[in-house]
């Protein structure tokens, strides 16, 4: 019988799901994770079982992740996401020994091993113009589509500098810089800036060392990329899904678990393989 | 889980819930009570005066609010909870306030503690710096005259030995403190870090020969333990300035960890150094608290005239509590805006490095809406340890 | 980066003396560049306020002042790197941002074997020891340079303890500075002893008296010059302030800054007989309460300026009071002499502040102030990474604004009629940091500028005529 594992990631932003097999991974889904996160995890659990044409009860051992992991009553075990990214980016690249990700309401950097297990990590959490929501915000108050948001600032000649450390008064600042006639794109690559200098701060409390591995949904953005690469002063390598390495790490722990359990004769405790109904508040 | 039927659960519960109940009843019955924060303050003279010292704690549960009309928020987050606390009238029943040069945030915040409090004494020690032998000789000086202050406070003149018999209680009461500790030695520890932390706080708040009692009663059923109230899991070391509640200690252990020693203020920086019970007793005071704490705020001399060497000497402790506890991580806790320990944090954790135990360095506010940030990092670190 | 700088306008000053100061510094830090090169002379990192320049002076030591490298640094806007290296090594933004700027400097510098790029003035040298003292001036400075020796463990650290009492209102402070004064004099003896012992020079007791009498003289000229601030309008501010507290502070015992004041005293006098001021039109004259300045926006002062503000005294970095109004025991020992000193200025304002119901030094001295400088408002600064100068501040103001009333006014009573009361004065309190830039917007600072320059005016409006 074959040993399928799977991963899911309640981030603060968005949900995903993976299903790997011993050969590689055979299911993905990502979606937004929203104040109903019992109802996501079954939903994003069931679309991955769809994708491979399995049925839950073919799944040996499941790991949950993220700032929600606690919401996966179906989780076999719950590992936080310094220790799923770290075995997810070092499935993607063996010679990975620092990841920084720039998640939609935090950023964290980790210092991994050759097996992918940190060693040492940083994180910041406590103020939205160090994540992902300082570009969401802007975007929205530009009139910009979020995936327009790269693409625009890699035509940037002469950014802008932002000098305000707060969301909110940046926001003042660049509306400001519109009314002057600001190109766009200046604008949007200052943005980019600010963010990656905060975010290569916290990097640099660790001893960077090659490869340098850029995870997240801010990874997803070019302009971002190029400006976290230009204030580290080190070359980023990005995933080919960036927002997948958590999952992709619990279900490898899983796997990892499991063989471990094998090779010493115990047994791992499961949950049972069911996906309850959820009740709806004042249904 | 603590038995409902323990000295734990039915009298250190109450008391550190409702933190200063004893010493409220103590001073309805016109007993004087008088307040500190910090490890520096000497409290045998305060029980030589007849009075009783009584240990201020903060609350991480209460925003912080009225205090901040008076004092900056740049100070201390702790700090600036026992003072938000006083304002609010927290400690009405006590009739003063001793405070210690012990940080900037205390030194620098005296007279708006004095001038907004309206207790009838106020006293600040100045606790030298560094640890010279011209020190002790300001220092014995300097305790006199906090001697004389409390002598005009209460009326009565305080005897040689009336210290010396109050250093003995108190001594009694570090000896078993230390003694509660020593069931923390084994693995799993037969006392949890947060049962340990309640009995050590409550232990501040009440009368020197009643938190011995107590201490006693808690040693008596310590002794009668059969089960260890925890599991097995990584022994933590919990290295921290003051920490006067459970919720991160609580935290750390629903992780599946055992905090199994520390250096916190209200734990063995209070609890361990020992004063001298022969020879003069003012010169016993003086060695204990400049030189038998240990506290970043002393500044002690580089003799190993390395790195290293000076680390060793400066954390020795650290070290030998380490080993004796049998520590498999450490949890360095340290308080936004505080200089003293903030300035030595590259300094511990290489000091942790070179003993090869791992450690996570958190840095943080004073206050439970934190709590679900640090519990991603503590998770974190336990995986990477485990 | 550029844009920034080009922004950025270098604060006009009111004084010739204050605008030589600039080069004086840079011609400073050279020395310091060109005595390491040269390797003769020892030098030390210090800091300012310790009473040890006598000392150091005379065992031909050279002092490098690291608190005004980072302020030099921060000037220059060129902060952020050195304060972004030390988080790096694990220290918090929170802490003091000078010690932050050095320990990231010194790092840089010793990890790279040579100078951070581009060093400001061409940089901080390695020192051959370090001296530090805490105890009720600032606690961190022993951590500081504690936290240094990682990167320097081959420079030895002289920590001298230099202890005062803190004022209580019910008690004579000279019942207890026997004891004090006895401790200082062994700090500062143990001191000598080691800097005897690094340098190989002995102390020549004659120099180090005639130092000291000339630092005394030094006092006395200071405090008569800045007197001389009072007059309206003022000829001189606290931006210029900032600049003349060079000599104060890391001139000391030299005739550099006798003259330095000399000069000044003369300069002052000149502008007063002209009724020069410090602002074109001086509508209000305000006094900088307490707080380190922001080093990165003194040309705040030229703004306050435009506004028909001036600035004609200040509590931050005047160091001195003037010994002929202090009773300091009669010694013929310097070193007996320096601890006195020490005592006599920490407790300068301790009888004054006794003789008030409801005083305290801090609060004496800006009544003192207030009303020698003819002032009509009090500005405080908090920077964050500071609780040695800036925890307090509010509760002074608050203090102040309890006990001292001496504006009075007509306001509108409940039955809608005029009646007249008296009110303290206004008062200001801004916000960010001593280099830290990012802690700072010019936009909001200048908005709480303008709406408290709004606020003297009303004050002045309803103010009744005497």
């Amino acid at each position: 019988m074959s040993d399928y594992f799977a991963g899911i990631d309640i981030g603060s932003t968005m949900t995903k799901a993976v299903i790997m097999d011993t050969a590689g991974i055979i299911a993905t889904v990502i979606g937004p994770t929203g104040p109903e996160q019992r109802r996501l995890a079954n939903k994003v659990m069931e679309d991955a079982l769809g994708q491979a044409d399995l049925p839950l009860t073919s799944i040996t051992f499941i790991v949950s992740t993220g700032y929600g992991r606690i919401n996966v009553p179906f989780a076999d075990r719950q590992l936080t996401e310094i220790t799923c990214h770290g075995r997810g980016v070092s499935y993607f690249f063996p010679e990975a020994r620092t990841i920084i990700d720039i998640g939609g309401q935090d950023s964290k950097a980790i210092k991994i091993d050759a097996n992918g297990r940190p060693v040492d990590f940083v994180m910041n959490d406590k103020c939205a113009a160090g994540s992902g929501r300082f570009v969401e915000v802007i975007a929205e108050a530009l009139g910009v589509e979020l995936e327009e948001m790269g693409p625009l600032s890699l035509k940037s000649v002469n950014p802008i500098k932002i000098s305000n450390i707060c969301t909110v008064w940046a926001e003042q600042e660049i509306t400001a810089k519109r009314v002057e006639g600001v190109p766009l794109q200046d604008i949007i690559a200052g943005i980019h800036e600010s963010l990656a200098i905060r975010v290569s701060r916290l990097a640099r409390r660790l001893k960077i060392e090659e490869k340098v591995i850029l995870t997240g949904g801010g990874a997803k953005n070019p302009g971002l990329v190029k400006a976290v690469a230009t204030q580290l002063e080190h070359e980023l390598l990005v995933p080919p899904e960036p927002l997948l390495t958590g999952a992709v790490g619990a279900a490898l722990l899983g796997r990892d678990l499991l063989a471990r359990a094998r090779a010493k004769g115990t047994v791992l405790e499961t949950r049972e393989r069911i996906l309850t109904e959820i009740e709806l508040f004042g249904s | 889980m603590t038995d409902k039927n323990s000295i734990i659960a039915s009298k250190v519960e109450p008391l550190y819930r409702d933190y200063g109940a004893r010493a409220r009843e103590i001073a309805a019955q016109g007993r004087k009570v008088i307040g500190y924060v910090c490890s520096f303050v000497p409290l045998e003279l305060i029980t030589a005066a007849g009075c009783v010292p009584f240990r201020i704690r903060g609350d991480v549960a209460e925003p912080i609010t009225k205090g901040d009309t008076l004092l900056e928020t740049i100070v201390c987050p702790f700090y600036r909870s026992t003072f938000d606390l006083a304002v609010k009238g927290k400690y009405d029943f006590l009739t003063g306030v001793v405070i210690p040069h012990a940080c900037d945030s205390m030194t620098r915040s005296f007279s708006v503690w004095s001038y907004s409090l309206n207790y009838p004494y106020f006293h600040f020690v100045n606790i030298p710096s560094v640890v010279d032998d011209s020190s002790f000789v300001f220092f014995n000086a300097e305790l006199d005259a906090y001697k004389t202050s409390l002598e005009e406070f209460t009326g009565q003149k305080i005897s040689d030995a009336a210290i010396a018999k109050a250093i003995k209680l108190h001594n009694d009461n570090r000896r078993k403190a230390k003694a509660i500790y020593a069931y923390r030695q084994s693995d799993p520890p037969m006392i949890s870090g947060v049962e340990l932390t309640k009995v050590m706080t409550v232990g501040t708040s009440l009368p020197i020969e009643e938190s011995n009692a107590l201490f006693d009663e808690v040693l008596a059923e310590l002794q009668q333990r059969t089960a260890a109230p925890v599991k097995k899991g990584p022994r933590i070391l919990f290295d921290a300035a003051c920490v006067d509640n459970i919720e991160l200690i609580e935290l750390i252990e629903a992780s599946g960890a055992n905090v199994v020693v520390d250096t916190i203020c209200n734990g063995t920086r209070d609890y361990f150094p020992l004063a001298d019970e022969q020879g003069d007793p003012i010169d016993a005071l003086s060695r204990r608290y400049l030189d038998g704490i240990n506290c970043p705020k002393t500044y002690r001399t580089n003799t190993a005239g390395t790195f290293e060497g000076d680390c060793a000497s400066r954390f020795g402790d650290i070290a030998a509590l380490a080993k004796d506890y049998k520590v498999d991580g450490a949890v360095l806790y340290i308080y936004k805006y505080c200089d003293p320990f903030g300035f030595e944090v590259p300094a511990r954790k290489a000091f942790y490095d070179a003993l090869k135990v791992p450690v996570l360095y958190l840095e943080d506010m004073y206050s439970t809406g934190t709590i679900g940030q640090l519990s991603t990092r503590v998770q974190a670190f336990l995986e990477m340890i485990g | 980066m550029a844009e920034e700088q080009k922004k950025h306008k270098k604060r006009r000053t009111a004084t010739e003396a204050a605008a030589s100061i600039g080069p004086m510094v840079k011609e400073f830090i050279a020395g310091t560049v060109r005595a390491r090169q040269e390797g003769q002379t020892k030098i030390a990192y210090t800091f300012i306020v310790c009473g040890h320049e006598e000392i150091l002076s005379a065992l031909g030591v050279l002092p490098l002042w690291t608190e005004n490298f980072a302020g030099i640094c921060g000037a220059k806007r060129d902060a952020e790197r050195f304060l972004q290296r030390a988080e790096s090594l694990g220290f918090s933004r929170s802490l003091c941002t000078y010690a932050l700027c050095g320990l990231g400097f010194d790092q840089w510098r010793e990890e790279a074997g040579e100078m951070p790029p581009d060093a400001p003035w061409g940089g901080q040298v390695r020192p051959d020891f370090m001296v530090s003292t805490g105890q009720i001036l600032c606690d961190p400075r022993a951590k500081w340079y504690q936290a240094a020796q990682q990167y320097m463990p081959d420079v030895p650290i002289y920590n001298i303890d230099l202890p005062h009492p803190l004022f209580d209102p019910k008690k004579d402070h000279r019942e207890v500075w026997g004891y004090y004064h006895k401790y200082l004099v062994a700090q500062y003896r143990g001191f000598i002893k080691f800097v005897e012992d690094i340098t190989g020079n002995k102390m020549d007791y004659d120099r180090l008296a005639e130092l000291v009498a000339l630092s005394d003289k030094t006092w006395n000229l200071i405090d008569e010059t800045y007197k001389l601030r009072a007059a309206r309008p003022s000829p001189m501010g606290t931006g210029d302030a900032m600049n003349t507290m060079v000599p104060i502070n890391f001139k000391m015992a030299s005739q550099e800054a006798y003259d330095f004041f000399v000069n000044l005293n003369a300069e002052l006098k000149e502008k007063i007989a002209k009724g020069e001021g410090e602002c074109e039109d001086e509508k209000y004259r305000l006094m900088w309460g307490g707080g380190l300045p922001s080093w990165f926006a003194l040309s705040d002062f030229n703004y306050f300026n435009s506004k028909g503000c001036s600035f004609p005294v200040e509590t931050t970095y005047r160091m001195v009071m003037p010994l002929n109004e202090m009773d300091l025991p009669e010694t013929n020992d310097p070193v007996e002499h320096l601890a006195w000193r020490w005592l006599g200025y920490w407790t300068f304002w301790f009888d004054k502040a006794r003789k008030r119901p409801g005083s305290e030094p801090d609060v004496e001295r800006l009544i003192n102030w207030i009303e020698e400088y003819h002032i009509d408002g009090v500005v405080m600064h908090e920077a964050f990474s500071c609780r040695t100068w800036h925890v307090g501040l509010i509760w002074q103001l608050n203090q102040l604004a309890k006990i001292y009333k001496p504006i009075p006014v007509l306001t509108l009573g409940a039955n809608g009629q005029q009646k007249k009361s008296n009110r303290e004065l206004p008062s200001l309190i801004l916000e960010s940091d001593i280099i830290d830039i990012s802690s700072y917007s010019e936009v909001d600072t200048r908005n709480k500028i303008d709406a408290f320059v709004e606020t003297l005016e009303s004050v002045r409006q309803t103010r009744v005529e005497r």
